[in-house]
């Protein structure tokens, strides 16, 4: 009996001291995702250490989120973790010179009752260079994992707001444990974009208004300078504006100047000739004709990570008459000339990089590839995203480049990154890893099979999930000879019920299937592209809207009931 | 050594060049033409020799110098490059609306050198044009005078940089529309655009005064003096106070045209030109004697209520009264025949055909200040000239061929059917419009500032 008691006492124990050290685990990691070694090591990978250097054979070591070296004959740590990296090709993790990822807007203040739209406050009328983009994003927003899916590790983000929006900061898109924050107050962020229905409300308001903030920004710190040393004078006026655009006067932070245009370029440029601060010009789309302005400028170039969409010239039609013929060619020249800008920029010889304000995340990859098809050089493609990039930011002693001491951000691709077929495997940022499904190429289809193999027609069910809540209608798909046409039903942006719209682009893949649709929200129309897999009935995929992310899409198809013959 | 400093010599010489020749002139020897030289009378089968932009000779059997073009101009008519005192093409913002004085800005910030509308106007034999600023404010922006060299990309090469600076005023209706009955602030009556000039103009006395004394106050030794608050608005108004810069006034009533002139004389201002100016012959001895005339329209009008008391008369009436007029077009479609339109006052009024053709050549070139430099056909000036079949004033009359600097940007014979120089890569169709109405351009931007103004009042113009 005692010798039972005893028993118990020590299974007592024995559970109690098990339990303390549970309690003891949990407390600190409730979540149970704590990683068990910051220490990775790579091996045997193919490794592109920096843009032109050749594949290399060889290991990468990590830890402290930091590469720790890359060789063949690396000493690896017993808690080095291993990841077989035989079949991996390995890049620096691609930098954003200027994002609107996971930024929110803020709210818009309210308009006092003594509003007087001649002469706003500063704030109302979009002049607001104390606010940081720090304040207004968040690493939680999908968008953020959706450009760092393609590659993305490091980003310069801009906060949204009017003429003069506020400072950028450069942040790692890593792990949400971490405040992942690089530099802050790394920019001005301005635009040519003017206040509705006040001053300044158009460019060229935004561009006398742009001039007298930095003039008397520039007297209104002469006159602090000398109310330090000299008693007895005036107190001069400190306002917001002026004490947050001080370190762009004294040229110690850059202007990021949104200049889609080429005549915006020259613009901005005109601009920073007068006053004389440094300027990188964003979200470049025509270009061309001012290469030899932006060289002599010695601005940043940062080019926005998208090509023209092909409507125009897909709506061309072979039987057009000779009249409309001329005018299809000049629309056709114009098209092409703007797929090779890129190219024509590394000839000038002025090194870019890209920003992605503005751009879904999805066409990054095929936007890159058109780009090298039409002339810009693998090297200098990978360097505008990369090394680059860094260089502008002034972030190259540490990021940029695969070397020992810089940041543990890479790519790992199944192929050569910007091959047709070269899928991201793994991105690493800051040293944590994130995981990516990769599917297993394609096989040529053979005649007969392949297209129309499964089946798709009829009207399916599908429910889908976005941070706005879950949504649901139905998906009815017609056969039209070779191709499918069809409908869509959902909920209604501006209002209850459900509204339709018509598919378009229907597009199936042996069981990979996409289409897109337009919804009308608030009289903007938004295009949605839904891709993914169908299996017996059921379809698993994600739908992008917009440049808004992408979320969940699932739907089943309904029996037939027509009977099959 | 010298060598590679000889290399490099050469080098920036040639940089140097580069930069400054971006603006193309041309020569060209012009045979056998009935010329029109506006100042001097009409000189038949004469020929007008040009030489790097600039007009050599004006005579009788001249040859030409080596490497210098012929053209054959028999039986057709040379007349100087048109001159359009009010216009709004190649500007990509017309209207800063959201102030009453917005002084501070300028159309040279935003000229377009890719509007279509200026290779439009070269076929109607206009060379220079006056981008003004909108009359939606009492007191606009600053405007570009703009040398029509269709082709360059660089809005630099379209503006005349060799032209003074003008400012557009605007008086009745838009200005108190667009503030007073919009916004419910100054002006919503004349007498408030009045109150609005004086007020601004005083303002801007003030600044000066504090800028003077703090640059006399900091030479001194120690001088413990604070800068004033810089202003370009209260800047600019004082450059016009003190006659650097020529007032383009848009306006309509001889009591708000006389207004201005008051104040104007107050203030000491001289530059001073009317636009539009239909009540002008009611006032036409004022105007003559105290500012640098009136640029009118031959006969458009009652678009408004402010413009039903009209005449076709308005042009011929201010010239007999010895006020500088000249006939503008403010319209994208107007620009294109403005011999025409000066051909009106031969119509109307039985102007000269000097007289008529002065109305759109010297007078509005002395209405922006460049007179010495264009609007007549002479030794020296500018090689501005249109070569016409048939006489400029007639009905039947075409442009053949327009000139700027000497250099031909127009040939009825090489007109392409597409002058675009630049085409959208994403949209087959981009929509141009000709003629969009008056005001619709005057007035663009502006309609967020009134639009319940608007949609109580339903007013249009």
């Amino acid at each position: 009996m005692k010798k039972n008691l005893l028993h118990a006492g020590v299974f007592c124990l024995l559970v109690a001291g098990w339990l303390s050290s549970t309690v003891a685990f949990a407390q600190s990691d409730p979540s149970g995702k704590k990683r068990i070694s910051d220490t990775y090591a790579i091996t045997n990978a193919t490794v592109f250490t920096a843009p032109g250097q050749a594949g290399i054979k060889a290991t990468v070591l990590i830890k402290d989120g930091l590469i720790q070296g890359v060789g063949t004959n690396l000493s690896l740590p017993k808690e080095a973790k291993l990841i077989a990296g035989d079949s991996l090709y390995i890049y620096p993790g691609f930098i954003d010179g200027a994002s609107d990822v996971g930024i929110t807007k803020p709210k818009d203040p309210e308009k006092p009752d003594n509003f007087v739209s001649s002469n706003p406050s500063d704030e109302i009328a979009g002049i607001t260079p104390w606010r940081s983009a720090v304040d207004q994003y968040s690493s939680k927003d999908s968008k953020v994992e959706d450009l760092r899916k393609v590659g993305f590790t490091i980003v310069q983000i801009m906060p949204d707001g009017g003429m003069i929006a506020g400072k950028a900061a450069i942040v790692l898109l890593g792990s949400d444990n971490s405040t992942n924050l690089l530099v802050e107050n790394s920019g001005l962020v301005a635009s040519f974009r003017g206040s509705r229905g006040m001053y300044p409300g158009t460019a060229v308001g935004v561009m006398a208004k742009f001039r007298e903030v930095y003039d008397n920004t520039k007297l209104t710190t002469q006159r602090s300078q000398k109310y330090t040393t000299v008693a007895g004078l005036k107190r001069p006026e400190i306002t917001p504006t002026y004490s947050a655009m001080e370190d762009v006067v004294a040229g110690k932070i850059p202007v990021l100047f949104s200049a889609s245009s080429e005549l915006e370029i020259r613009r901005a440029i005109s601009l920073q000739k007068d006053k004389g601060f440094k300027l990188i010009l964003t979200g470049l789309e025509e270009y061309e004709e001012v290469l030899d302005v932006i060289k002599a400028s010695g601005a940043g170039v940062l080019v926005k990570l998208e090509i023209p969409d092909d409507k125009a010239i897909k709506a061309q039609k072979d039987d057009a008459k000779d009249e409309v013929k001329e005018l299809n060619a000049r629309v056709k020249e114009s098209y092409d000339k703007a797929l090779a800008q890129a190219g024509k920029l590394e000839a000038a010889g002025i090194p870019f990089a890209f920003t992605t304000a503005g751009v879904k995340s999805g066409d990054i990859m095929k936007a890159m590839r058109t780009m090298i098809a039409n002339g810009l050089s693998e090297k200098a493609a990978l360097a505008a995203l990369t090394t680059n990039a860094a260089t502008i930011l002034e972030i190259n002693k540490i990021a940029g480049s695969i070397e020992k001491g810089k940041i543990a951000n890479l790519i790992m691709s199944t192929d050569s990154l910007f091959a047709e077929d070269s899928q991201i495997k793994h991105v690493m940022v800051d040293g944590f890893i994130f995981d990516y499904e990769t599917k297993a190429k394609k096989k040529a289809s053979k005649e007969g099979e392949g297209k129309g193999a499964v089946k798709i027609d009829g009207n399916w069910d599908y429910t889908s999930e976005s941070p706005a809540g879950s949504g649901s209608g139905v998906l009815s798909i017609q056969k039209d000879g070779s191709n499918y046409t069809g409908t869509i039903t959902y909920d209604d942006p501006s209002g209850s019920g459900k509204a339709t719209a018509p598919i378009s682009n229907v597009v199936l893949d042996g069981s990979a299937l996409s289409f897109s649709f337009e919804v009308n929200a608030n009289g903007m129309a938004i295009t949605v592209d839904v891709a993914g897999q169908v299996d017996a009935g059921s379809f698993e995929g994600t739908m992008t809207v917009g440049e808004f992310g992408s979320f969940p899409f699932e739907g089943t198809l309904n029996p037939t009931l027509i009977a099959n013959k | 050594m010298k060598k590679v400093n000889y290399f490099l010599a050469a080098l920036l010489g040639l940089s140097i060049q580069f930069a400054s020749a971006q603006v193309k002139k041309g020569s060209v020897l012009i045979k056998n033409a009935t010329v029109l030289t506006v100042t001097n009378g009409t000189l038949e089968n004469s020929d007008v020799l040009v030489q790097d932009g600039i007009i050599k000779k004006v005579g009788q059997n001249l040859s030409a110098p080596s490497g210098v073009q012929t053209i054959d101009a028999t039986g057709k008519y040379v007349m100087p490059g048109i001159i359009d005192a009010h216009s709004h093409l190649g500007l990509d913002v017309v209207n800063e609306a959201s102030s009453p004085i917005v002084a501070e800005v300028r159309m040279k910030d935003v000229v377009n050198p890719y509007s279509i509308g200026i290779y439009r106007a070269l076929a109607g034999g206009v060379t220079i044009s006056h981008a003004m600023h909108g009359s939606a404010n009492v007191i606009g922006g600053q405007n570009a005078t703009l040398k029509h060299r269709y082709g360059s990309t660089d809005p630099a090469e379209i503006i005349m940089q060799d032209a003074p600076r003008t400012i557009k005023f605007a008086l009745g209706e838009n200005p108190t529309r667009v503030h007073g009955r919009g916004n419910g602030i100054q002006p919503r009556t004349r007498m408030g655009v009045e109150a609005v000039l004086r007020n601004g103009f005083n303002e801007a006395i003030q600044y000066k005064k504090a800028w003077g004394e703090y640059t006399t106050a900091s030479s001194q030794k120690n001088s413990t003096a604070l800068p004033p608050v810089h202003n370009e608005r209260l800047q600019v108004l004082s450059d016009i106070i003190d006659g650097k810069i020529i007032i383009h006034c848009h306006s309509y009533r001889a009591d708000e045209i006389y207004m201005l002139i008051n104040v104007a004389r107050d203030f000491g201002i001289t530059k001073l030109v009317f636009q539009h100016t239909n009540e002008g012959f009611k006032v036409a001895p004022e105007i003559a004697e105290y500012t640098m005339g009136a640029s009118v329209f031959a006969d458009w009008w009652a678009y408004k209520m402010e413009v039903y008391y009209s005449t076709a008369y308005n042009a011929a009436i201010l010239t007999a009264n010895g006020a500088i007029t000249s006939i503008n077009s403010d319209d994208a479609e107007l620009i294109r025949h403005l011999y025409h339109e000066a051909a009106k006052t031969q119509r109307y009024g039985g102007m000269t055909d000097d007289q008529a053709l002065s109305m759109i050549t010297i007078n509005p070139a002395k209405q922006l200040g460049i007179a010495d430099k264009v609007g007549s056909i002479e030794e020296g000036k500018q090689a501005d000239l249109v070569i016409f079949e048939g006489h400029p004033l007639s009905s039947y009359t075409v442009p053949q061929m327009t000139f700027v600097d000497g250099v031909k940007y127009f040939d009825i014979k090489e007109d392409a059917n597409d002058q675009r120089l630049r085409v959208s890569a994403t949209e087959m169709v981009e929509p141009i419009m000709i003629f969009e109405g008056h005001d619709s351009r005057c007035m663009q931007d502006t309609e967020s500032l009134f639009e319940t103004t608007e949609a109580l009042f339903n007013l249009n113009h």
